[in-house]
């Protein structure tokens, strides 16, 4: 390798570096390192003759590699770094030592500030030896997209984009798109029909010029990186031709068996080949091959006699197709807790049994509800009007585990039902039993209040049971406002069950390689800046999929979605940042050990050996010691880099203890700055290297840190990486019990998962750690003798 | 019954340090977990005898009404019967909060609203831990006010009617290793005396 040429500049700040570091002292220092052409102090590096200078150096000393003593890299790193690219210098030859946020500011004895700044300089300054050129790369993306799940969400997201210009493929489990929006008889708070708003969208959907809808369908594999995913659908048989199926309903007519409907939640029978409902897209029919006797019992087939245009096609196969697309939007929306799901949920609680689910046939749920509306209202027991009837809220909801969150739509859509019973009949007598009204959204309060005006009763009590009573329904609760218990009898009782996610929606996650939060819900990137993206670029996230909502709410976020969507593929290109890990293909025996380890599933086994995806690989590192032949490194934290930088940092700095902290560069590198932003004061016995996440540390670079002089290694995770919690607890663990072996005590290893505002959380631990060690001593030479020994001896191999 | 209701809350009836005390007692610890849902009271079976709640307790021990919840005949006409505990959604033991205050109102001397009822619990516990059983016609005669013929008269007719039946022993029947169980009841006392 060509000797480099380094060029060191050290920044006063203004006096905010130079009143604390002895500037002078540490240019003398660093200016007799090896490779260390030019070293300059000015008092203002980041202004423009600060960067003049370093220009004029690089063109004048030939200079090939800079570092920056001055701020935080995430400050100035893209100010100088863009000097240095007018000069003609790759951006990644450019590093910053940073002796201002993590030393002037954080300590105030004058000599053992220089002597760190020295120190972090000088890890640098051996660091930047060892780095490569690299480039920007960036990679054209397919321009389609797959919508899974049709419903309202998924429906006006195909919508948006194929008005676009995308093309979309809107992939849908059931038999027509539509989702639970098509079983609803009005929306709140306005009262429009939902049919009515909802079935022109539909029908739009479907005579699309860019929108093909697939039904029956489900993704069972995602393949590929964002910009150029491949999904593999598995399309089930229908048994009907769509294209020729009249919807004559002859086939229905003769049919035998019959069977409950799941559009009408199971209150009424409809036969074995039905039409999912009137206004079904497509507008076929579809056979229940669990119950046709054809595929039971091998006879009948009757409906293939009587349909006048031979649509009907038993032969028809399961098929898979392959779907290119560039981005995915998952809006697989809801379902409703049911007695079987609160048993698997609640271990063993049937929240049900207590309101005689299943007991009365009055007992219903507010699905049921909507779909007696539309039926004409009826009691299912006697057929006649109700009269009084019971609106119970929050079953299952707000529990203490399981289910803590607020289903959100119950109380709108029961002040819905309840508006609308009296519309129907005016002397009803509806009660809503409530926890607490949640009316948040635009014109519910009104709603509300408009409910209040119609002699809606509303009960403030979780009702605590219902008893069957003959003909009626006993509902006992208590009214918390009187403090006083109620027992009133009632023609019906709808139940508000909880929502859930969607079943499926966790394999989809894990197919998707996107995270599920702790309520089971899809977990976007962002709560409030960024909350309908998921971890992974590309893959995007609408509607019920993300927490229960109401139609409203979906809306608006499919439409953010749509845009998100448009912005990613618009570009025509990703763009990538160079920092990826990379395999060595002379090392590797295709173990497959990174590919376990990988959070973002990028490292794939194909033919022709263990492969990167630099697409998806977001360049944490984690892989890197995972692997037991050194075959995988990562661009721009190579082994080689980080042990020169390890080197460096820690191999001078007299008799007292040396601790190295492993910060992840974003989040708790950036916790460590705003600790000195705050000036606040901690030990300068703690040297900072940022890597891009700990888990790129491995035992090798521990071990080399304690044979070239460090006495304690801190690690310290950002709270958002996937390497957070147990991640680096396991790590470190393993870490510990290897270094035993050289007698290494476990103490002096520490780890801990960090968000950005915790700085007294990071100061706390320097603090209480460098007790420790101080308290435990340096660590004996022979010791360390033994290390590098072991170390050499394992390169020999 | 009297209800001992109150128009105001006034600064002199809180007590901060009341909730520090109750997260310290056996279930105690989710108390303000509790979303004042009512659950509880419209399943409880003895709420018609009740002054509060045990909703309202539950919200006045949020509050630090100390005075108020270890006075209240709530935590005395509780008859555990763990109804409110099998269905409150957020996983309370309220039985065992209300055991608590019992607990808290004997060692702080408060007055129960129905006298009889801490003269039971001393009493059962006593025969308890003294037997490792109960033995009914001890725990009768120590509750009963013996300068009342009435009272005296109608436990002594229904003691002989019982004991024809043959559900009265005159001997209490003891646990075979009943000073062992006496023994574990002193050393959990000397624990708690310790806390």
């Amino acid at each position: 390798m060509k000797e480099p040429k380094i060029g060191v500049y050290i920044c006063h700040c203004g006096g905010n570096i130079s009143d604390t570091v002895e500037v002078a002292k540490v240019k003398e220092a660093i200016a007799k390192c090896k490779g260390v052409k030019v070293c300059e102090t000015y008092e203002y590096m980041c202004s423009k003759p600060g960067q003049d200078m370093i220009e004029r150096d690089i063109k004048e000393h030939k200079l090939d590699r800079v570092v920056v003593a001055s701020c935080s890299p995430r400050m100035h790193l893209d100010t100088f770094r863009g000097a240095g690219k007018r000069a003609g210098l790759n951006p990644y030859l450019l590093e910053m030592a940073n002796i201002r946020e993590q030393c002037s500011w954080v300590h105030d004895n004058k000599e053992v500030a220089t002597n760190k700044a020295t120190a972090l300089i000088r890890g640098l300054a051996e660091r930047v030896k060892h780095l490569e050129p690299l480039e920007a790369q960036s990679t054209p993306v397919n321009r389609d997209v797959a919508v899974i799940g049709g419903g309202i969400a998924g429906i006006l997201a195909s919508i948006e984009l194929a008005d676009k210009g995308y093309k979309v493929y809107l992939i849908e489990r059931n038999p027509s798109i539509g989702g639970r929006m098509a079983q609803l008889s009005k929306t709140f708070p306005t009262l429009d029909c939902s049919a009515c708003i909802l079935t022109p969208k539909m029908v739009y959907v479907s005579q699309h010029p860019n929108i093909e809808i697939i039904t029956m369908a489900e993704p069972i594999a995602v393949n590929g990186s964002p910009g150029n995913y491949e999904l593999t659908v598995r399309i089930r048989p229908r048994y009907v031709d769509t294209a020729n199926c009249k919807s004559c309903d002859k086939c229905a007519k003769v049919c035998p068996v019959k069977k409950f409907s799941r559009h009408e939640e199971g209150l009424t029978q409809e036969k074995c080949i039905y039409l999912p409902f009137k206004q079904a897209v497509p507008n076929a029919y579809v056979i229940d091959r669990d119950l046709c006797l054809w595929f039971n019992k091998g006879v009948c087939r009757v409906c293939e006699k009587f349909c006048p245009s031979k649509a009907i096609a038993f032969d028809q196969k399961e098929e898979t197709r392959q779907l290119n697309v560039g981005a995915v939007i998952a809006c697989t929306g809801y379902q409703q807790l049911t007695p079987e799901l609160s048993k698997e949920i609640f271990d063993g609680w049937d929240v049900f049994s207590q309101y005689s689910w299943g007991l009365h046939p009055d007992v219903v749920t507010n699905l049921q509800f909507e779909r007696l509306m539309l039926q004409g209202m009826h009691r299912p027991s006697n057929g006649k009007p109700p009269k009084k009837v019971a609106f119970v809220l929050c079953v299952g909801s707000r529990m203490d585990k399981g289910i803590q969150y607020c289903c959100k739509i119950g109380c709108m859509n029961s002040i819905k039902h309840a508006l609308l019973l009296l519309k129907a009949f005016p002397e009803a007598e509806p009660w809503i039993f409530y926890t607490d009204i949640r009316a948040h959204g635009k014109g519910y309060e009104e709603f509300y209040s408009n409910a209040r005006d119609h002699n809606v009763k509303f009960i403030r009590g979780r009702v605590a049971e219902v008893v069957p009573n003959g003909d009626n329904l006993i509902v006992r609760a208590e009214d918390t406002v009187l403090g006083s218990q109620i027992e009133e009898t009632f023609d019906m009782v709808v139940l508000s069950p909880a929502l859930l996610p969607n079943f499926g929606t966790g394999q989809l996650s894990k197919m998707l390689g996107v995270d599920l939060g702790p309520d089971n819900f899809f977990l976007e990137r962002h709560h409030k800046l960024r909350p309908v993206d998921s971890k992974v670029e590309g893959i995007y996230l609408a509607g019920c999929a993300l927490g229960p909502k109401d139609i409203r709410e979906t809306t608006v976020e499919t439409m953010a979605t749509a845009s998100k969507v448009a912005t990613f593929l618009g570009r025509g290109e990703v763009k990538l940042s160079p920092e990826k890990a990379y395999i060595i293909p002379e090392n590797c025996n295709n173990c497959g050990e990174c590919i376990k380890y990988c959070p973002m599933k990028a490292i794939e086994s194909t033919a022709e050996g263990v492969k990167v995806n630099s697409i998806s690989c977001t360049g944490c590192g984690i892989c890197v010691p995972k692997c037991p032949v050194e075959a995988i490194d990562l661009k721009h934290s190579t082994d080689a880099q980080l042990m020169a930088q390890i080197q460096g940092t820690i191999e001078e700095d007299g008799d007292r203890p040396r601790i190295l902290a492993f910060l992840e560069k974003t989040t708790a590198y950036g916790s460590a700055d705003l600790a000195g932003q705050t000036r606040v004061q901690y030990t300068p016995k703690v040297k900072i290297i940022a890597v891009p996440s700990t888990g790129r540390v491995g035992l090798k670079h521990v071990l080399y840190a304690f044979a070239n002089g460090a006495d304690g290694i801190i690690f310290i995770e950002g709270d958002d990486s996937p390497f957070r919690e147990e991640g680096i607890r396991e790590h470190v663990n393993s870490m510990k019990k290897e270094l035993s072996k050289f007698g290494v005590e476990s103490l002096r290893v520490v780890s801990m998962t960090t968000t950005l505002p915790q700085y007294d959380k990071v100061v706390n631990l320097f603090q209480t750690f460098d007790e420790r060690v101080s308290k435990m001593g340096r660590i004996a030479p022979e010791k360390r003798q033994k290390i590098t020994e072991a170390l050499a001896g394992g390169k020999q191999k | 019954m009297k209800h001992n209701s109150f128009r105001q809350i006034t600064p002199e009836m809180t007590d901060p340090s009341f909730i520090e005390e109750i997260k310290k007692m056996p279930g105690g610890d989710k108390i303000l977990d509790c979303i004042q849902c009512g659950v509880c009271a419209g399943s409880c079976h003895a709420r018609f005898a009740m002054d509060y709640s045990p909703m309202q307790v539950l919200k006045m021990a949020h509050l630090g009404l100390k005075d108020k919840v270890l006075s209240s005949s709530t935590i005395w006409i509780c008859a555990s019967c763990y109804t409110c505990a099998s269905r409150c959604p957020r996983g309370l033991n309220i039985p065992a909060i209300m055991s608590g205050f019992k607990n808290m109102a004997m060692k702080n001397n408060v007055r129960a609203p129905i006298e009889l009822k801490p003269k039971f619990h001393k009493a059962f516990t006593e025969i308890v831990s003294k037997y490792g059983r109960m033995h009914e016609p001890e725990l009768k005669m120590k509750i009963t006010n013996k300068a009342n013929f009435n009272e005296l008269k109608d436990n002594v007719t229904l003691a002989m009617r019982m004991f024809r039946k043959g559900k009265l022993k005159l001997q209490p029947s003891k646990l075979n290793s009943s000073t062992h169980f006496s023994d574990i009841v002193k050393n959990v006392l000397k624990e708690e005396a310790k806390k």
